[in-house]
């Protein structure tokens, strides 16, 4: 079955915003989230294509109303939790 | 391991998969005809090592390109391009 994440060309999503001089993070623990998830793969406790199959494993209603690191920490903790 | 099948200029179908691990071939692609724009090298396929197979298969990966009219009607105008796993495409007779 296709995941929730496999959205393009669907219609209803609004048009992408473009912020002037967008900063990479949004809050400290969006950094956060970010450099946890560099140290996991870094240190092989899981692959790129797993991270992402967990992303896509969310059950659909949070994944849509999650934001973008909200996702990468649920990856993280559903990766972690699983060992 | 022997070349890649497609070249450039290749016209190729993205299958009909509809696989419920994490794979690369958009929904919106499945099933349409695409050309073949450059071989990007080879790569372990994604599907496998979402999966943890410990040797994933590796395969040419292909950037191929589709009329977005051809996939979501007019007015198009424009190509989406896509990269896909040598396994994701078949021969277009």
């Amino acid at each position: 079955m296709s995941r929730v994440n496999d959205v393009g060309g669907q219609f209803g999503f609004g048009s992408i915003v473009v912020e002037p001089d967008e900063p990479p993070f949004h809050a400290d623990w969006e950094a956060r989230v970010y450099a946890l998830n560099v140290a996991m793969l870094r240190q092989g406790v899981y692959n790129l294509d797993q991270f992402r199959d967990a992303i896509e494993r969310m059950p659909p209603a949070e994944y849509l109303a999650a934001s973008y690191f909200e996702r990468w920490l649920v990856a993280i903790e559903t990766l972690t939790a699983d060992r | 391991m022997t070349g890649p099948r497609f070249a450039p200029g290749d016209r190729v179908r993205a299958r009909s998969v509809d696989p419920a691990h994490h794979t690369r071939v958009p929904r919106y692609a499945r099933g349409h005809v695409g050309e073949v724009v450059e071989v990007q090298g080879t790569w372990p396929l994604a599907d496998e090592r979402a999966q943890g197979f410990a040797e994933p298969r590796i395969e040419p990966v292909y950037t191929v390109r589709f009329a977005a009219e051809q996939l979501w009607g007019p007015p198009g105008g424009h190509w989406v391009q896509v990269e896909l796993w040598e396994s994701y495409l078949e021969v277009v007779a």
